[in-house]
């Protein structure tokens, strides 16, 4: 079957490409001109200096074998240990996992919520004003810096309405850990206050994230909605006499959910991308402002961790997307 | 359509079509605004100087008509660096997208004519790049290269020309198959005549929409690395710098973090209402079937 | 809505409101301080700073304290000691009866652990303590008496020794492994007498104690009977914080602008104390051509000191011209030091035998604005005096391993020097003695025989005139050569609820003491 050798044909290359992907890292981190070692030795270090280092850090082993060193430990499952945090990098991650994944889902949720209702609205009141309302907004979404919304956010209700905290996860310690979520977790162990605090924390972060993803489903949720409106059998429908509503519900909503459905699990990518920047404003502590502050802190076995972790996932969302493509749209041409 | 002739044709009628369209005139309109007043910035600002001069006895004043948009912790006038800022925007954009242009289209180009390991090795050297953030993955590049403006721009670069490459690859394999072009090839032509000839033509459009709605797409990544401390050093007025500088300001300094911010979002809307435009124009078989996995 | 999403949302609602009114139900008996730095470890012997001061104040004890300001020392666990007439050896006698948080006496044997194994973790004080008195010296004479043997008379050591945190040695020693001196269990756990007993703790989060009733030190009638410390990185929650409730007190050297905030907020008080906490650019002295004397002092008259402090501090600090905080003993009135001036800057640089071709790298911290602020000021005054320059920035840990050596440390690099110990040999000493290089503070690599002799003189002398007048000429012949650029002298603005009485201020411990601290009502 044509789907089955798809997914055979680029799994065969998940392997190659996560080396591939490991390899960039470990060059931008080792041989690109700014060399970190001449970087911490400073611009006017003699060579001599520069290649003392070089020893005391283990940097003078040929490059080759000092990148099959790395992937060898991390064969065995060993990503190394923070240089910051001394501790091992695997166990940092699946500490700071649940922060985005909460973040990420709160921001998914929200813009799924609002945004597909509003695209369906849009497309049945095209040419309204909601309709062209929603689409100045939604370009506007993702036009607008997702750190200066944060800002903004902030501005208006932390700190002028006082509505909400300004930043971070929750003030001071978080429920017993079960799931690490602390929605989850302070529901579970009955800990009202703590949940409350915990969603009024993740009211901005989660709007702030959701803010393009809601954009940009709202324009596709419109255009499918479109596409299957003036399709033939749906006219066919309307000059058979059916309510308009019954027609909405039973046919477009159907197909344009369908196609929207495949869309969510692309979103889901955008906003871990996006949780960097946002993390970051509203000092979240999540992968994201774990991999910005490895990376400023010169972490870089944390860095190549976190490369790992989000590139493995970021080839297998490829993968079901390309996959799903396929399945939906047998028109699309992927290799 | 592949005449000179014709090309010239085509062009009048796209740019006819797009002038009756209102909000791809107003994406224009606002990127010529843009270059207006990254052009003319000595001349449009009122104290020029302020791109590294300081004036500390004038720190956090609210606007007024000494300072149409107030002044920074420095004492500088916000206006006259915002209208230097979108010098660096423009630059910034301009060569990051440019440059990604240069290497992605050839690489699409050549993974989309050849079939075989060729073409899948270089379409799964795109999904290692495609594979991390593309923040994250400029965010490396920026810090270990240390921060200024051509790293800046090299990080970039290096993020976004997997985004032309899979559309020169994608669009390559599409014509690929149409039958004027395997005719012209079973008769013998070049691989490069039939590349010049029939395939860049026709992967032009999309080449174009991809770029203008890259540009938009570049300039927020350049300003989250400004925003991070990752872009030009201080004094450069960086719009996404000023934005990180004015945080610890607000509420009471609202106009130092509201302009920067305002003009990166008149800038990117500009981009992308023209890039959405020339899409509707240029391409009506994208405009529906678009995903969100083309931003 | 169905019965269930009812309720649903009504546990929602009932649960911010009580998120928002549970603070001020404990307000009387908690206390709750933002901090600016993570608490990433609770051992006492391995952090010598004040980002992380409260760990070792509030949950340790040493033989004696600093308090209050001007800062004293005052007899802690330790009642008295003597010094030997060669003031080589230091003895003294422990109070009786003083016990650690699980129930042990603390005794000499503890005291001496504590001496031996800050040298063996090689960090906080050690680097100090190590010039004073070698590993295996420190000997238990009796159960209550200690003595210290030194290396060399040292004037400083009296000062120093309340950073020897007296750590329980028998629980220590439980929890050993492989040699380390229970640093991987203490990073996470703790073995003190103070008065606070650790209750929690996250190296995210922070850490919270309890009330240690059994005390050496008698509790007044009122007291804290929970603190917790946390870890609040950005000002603007900080200041957010104190004025929502959320804080009752946090680190008082916040921009002005947000001191501002808090003196206008209804529950909150502002405690302001001259504190020691100079601001200085270091000059790498070793690289051309900051060799040359008249670039170093053309660099000291392009720096708008009054439009730093005046403008853009708001007038909050004080001018400090020599690298000795104005209120401590040993500075030499009579010496001004360089004011801002151009003209001066580029006559100076017509003068240098050594041309400045290149742009010179000025470093600052990254998250401390202040720094990239006085880095921006500098760079300015240099580019009308003809000199370009490079801005860079570090995270704090980062430009500590950049500043160990010449070759790797920035031109100019600005921060803050604080209190470690009441002595000018905190500052000029390990400042421009060139046996300190390789420190934090001497990044100046400043290499000068003659104010070699004359800081080592201080320290070998008990006698304070003699002391005074070394520090003071080498503060003169330092400043004359420019070595670096001296800044401001901090003031503390100490936010603290309004409510709360008892606060003892110190330069070294910046409040963050809580025992002595109680709600007035």
């Amino acid at each position: 079957m044509r789907l089955l050798a798809l997914a055979l044909h680029r799994l065969a290359w998940f392997v190659p490409t996560l080396l591939g992907l490991l390899l960039v890292t470990f060059v931008i981190s080792r041989v690109i001109p700014a060399d970190p070692v001449a970087l911490v030795a400073g611009e006017t270090a003699t060579p001599a200096q520069v290649e003392a280092l070089r020893r005391q850090l283990g940097f003078d082993r040929p490059l080759p074998v000092q990148f099959a060193d790395y992937v060898a430990r991390l064969a065995r499952g060993d990503m190394g240990t923070s240089i910051f945090t001394r501790r091992p990098i695997a166990e940092d991650l699946a500490h700071r996992l649940p922060a985005t994944i909460e973040l990420t889902l709160a921001a998914m949720v929200v813009s799924v919520l609002v945004g597909i209702p509003l695209g369906v609205l849009s497309a049945l009141w095209r040419n309204s004003l909601l309709d062209h309302a929603l689409r100045v907004a939604t370009v506007s979404g993702l036009a607008i810096a997702s750190f200066w919304l944060g800002i903004m956010l902030q501005l208006l209700f932390a700190m002028r309405l006082g509505w909400t905290p300004l930043n971070g996860r929750l003030q001071g310690f978080p429920p017993r850990s079960i799931t690490g979520f602390y929605l989850l977790d302070a529901v579970l162990t009955g800990d009202w206050p703590t949940f409350g605090g915990a969603l009024l924390h993740l009211a901005l972060p989660a709007a702030t994230l959701a803010f393009p993803a809601l954009a940009t489903l709202v324009r596709f949720t419109r255009a499918g909605v479109l596409d299957v409106m003036q399709s033939n059998f749906v006219l066919y429908e309307r000059a058979m006499g059916l309510p308009r509503f019954v027609i909405v519900w039973k046919y477009i909503l159907r197909s344009a959910l369908t196609s929207t459905v495949t869309q969510v699990g692309l979103l889901f990518g955008i906003l871990l991308a996006g949780a960097v920047v946002t993390e970051a404003v509203f000092d979240w502590p999540g992968i994201g402002t774990y991999a910005v502050n490895s990376i400023l802190r010169s972490d870089y076995n944390a860095v190549m961790g976190f490369t790992v972790w989000a590139g493995a996932i970021f080839i297998v969302v490829n993968l079901l997307v390309d996959v799903t493509h396929t399945l939906v749209d047998p028109r699309e041409r992927v290799s | 359509m592949s005449s000179s002739k014709g090309a010239s044709t085509a062009v009048w009628f796209v740019l006819r079509r797009l002038t009756r369209d209102r909000s791809a005139l107003l994406g224009f309109a606002l990127i010529v605004a843009l270059l207006l007043a990254a052009l003319l910035a000595p001349v449009l600002s009122t104290h020029p100087d302020d791109v590294f001069e300081l004036h500390p006895s004038e720190r956090l004043r609210a606007p007024s008509r000494a300072h149409w948009l107030g002044t920074d912790r420095m004492g500088a006038d916000v206006y006259s660096r915002l209208l230097f800022g979108a010098r660096i925007t423009i630059l910034i954009g301009v060569i990051a997208v440019g440059a990604s242009l240069i290497v992605g289209v050839p690489v699409g180009l050549v993974a989309g004519y050849y079939h075989g390991w060729v073409s899948d090795l270089l379409m799964r050297v795109s999904d290692v790049f495609l594979a991390v953030p593309q923040v994250v993955l400029a965010i490396a590049i920026a810090q270990t290269l240390g921060p200024s403006l051509p790293n800046v721009i090299l990080a970039l670069s290096a993020t976004y020309w997997p985004w032309f490459a899979r559309v020169a690859y994608a669009e390559t394999r599409s014509i690929q198959k149409e039958v004027f072009v395997e005719s012209t090839a079973a008769l013998g032509a070049s691989p490069w005549r039939l590349t010049a000839l029939h395939v860049l033509p026709n992967i032009a459009s999309p080449i174009i929409v991809r770029a203008s709605i890259g540009m938009g797409f570049t300039i927020l990544t350049a300003a989250a690395l400004g925003f991070l401390g990752l872009g030009p050093p201080p004094p450069t007025p960086e719009w996404g710098r000023t934005i990180a500088e004015s945080r610890e300001f607000l509420p009471d300094a609202w106009w130092y973090a509201t302009a920067p911010g305002l003009a990166i979002f008149l800038t990117v809307m500009g981009f992308n209402l023209l890039g959405d435009g020339l899409r509707d124009v240029l391409d009506p078989r994208l405009r529906r079937t678009h995903t969100a996995r083309d931003e | 809505m169905t019965h269930g999403r009812s309720s649903l949302v009504l546990a929602i609602v009932i649960g911010m409101l009580a998120a928002v009114s549970s603070a001020p139900v404990l307000a009387q008996t908690r206390f709750v301080f933002a901090n600016e730095s993570p608490y990433d470890t609770m051992d006492p012997h391995a952090a010598f700073d004040v980002g992380r001061v409260a760990v070792r104040l509030n949950l340790y004890d040493g033989l004696y304290r600093w308090l209050d300001n001007p800062p004293k020392l005052e007899p802690w666990l330790a009642e008295s000691h003597t010094v030997s007439a060669d003031g080589l050896t230091y003895t003294f006698k422990l109070r009786r009866g003083a016990k650690f948080h699980d129930g042990a006496e603390v005794t000499a044997e503890d005291v001496r652990y504590s001496a031996d194994r800050i040298l063996a973790v090689k960090k906080g004080a050690a680097a100090l303590l190590s010039t004073m008195i070698a590993s295996g010296t420190t000997k238990a004479l009796d159960r209550y008496t200690v003595q210290f043997a030194l290396t060399k008379p040292a004037a400083i050591f009296l000062a120093v020794v309340p950073e020897v945190h007296v750590v329980n040695a028998a629980l220590l020693k439980k929890h050993e492994k492989d040699g380390d001196w229970g640093e991987a269990w203490l990073t996470s756990n703790e073995a003190g007498s103070g008065s606070y007993a650790l209750t929690r703790y996250d190296p995210a989060v922070g850490f919270i104690a309890r009330r240690f009733p059994g005390h050496f030190m008698p509790w007044g009638a009122k007291y804290i009977e929970e603190i917790e410390f946390r870890t609040v990185k950005e000002d603007n929650t900080r200041v957010l914080g104190m004025i929502k409730g959320d804080y009752q007190g946090t680190g008082g050297y916040l921009p002005n602008d947000q001191v501002k905030r808090l003196r206008e907020a209804p529950n909150v008080k502002i405690i302001e104390q001259e504190s020691m906490r100079i601001k200085i650019f270091q000059i790498n002295n070793q690289r051309p051509p900051l060799n040359d004397v008249h670039v170093r002092r053309a660099i000291s008259y392009a720096f708008d000191y009054d439009g730093f402090n005046k403008d853009i501090l708001g007038g909050s600090v004080e001018r400090n011209p020599v690298p000795i905080p104005n209120n401590m003993w040993g500075v030499p009135r009579d010496v001004k030091g360089y004011t801002y001036d151009i003209d001066k800057a580029k006559a100076e640089l017509a003068l240098a035998k050594a041309k400045v071709d290149r742009p010179l790298t000025i470093g600052y911290l990254q998250g401390f604005s202040q720094t990239e602020q006085a880095a921006t000021v500098m760079a300015n005054g240099l580019r009308k005096a003809g000199i370009d320059t490079k801005l860079t920035s570090e995270v704090w840990p980062t430009m500590v391993e950049r500043m160990k050596k010449p070759e790797t440390s920035p031109d100019l690099v600005v921060y803050w020097i604080s209190t470690y110990y009441a002595d000018p040999n905190n500052w000029i000493g390990e400042m421009f003695h060139s046996g300190q290089w390789g420190t934090f503070k001497a990044s100046s690599f400043y290499k000068n025989p003659k104010v070699d002799d004359l800081l080592d003189t201080a320290l070998k002398s008990t006698d304070r005139k003699v002391r005074e007048k070394a520090y003071q000429d080498a503060a003169r012949i330092v400043v004359d050569e420019a070595a670096g650029v001296w800044v401001y002298n901090t003031k503390y603005f100490g936010p603290w609820a309004k409510s709360l009485e008892g606060i003892r201020f110190s330069p070294i411990g910046n409040g963050q003491e809580v025992r002595w601290v109680y709600y007035s009502k």
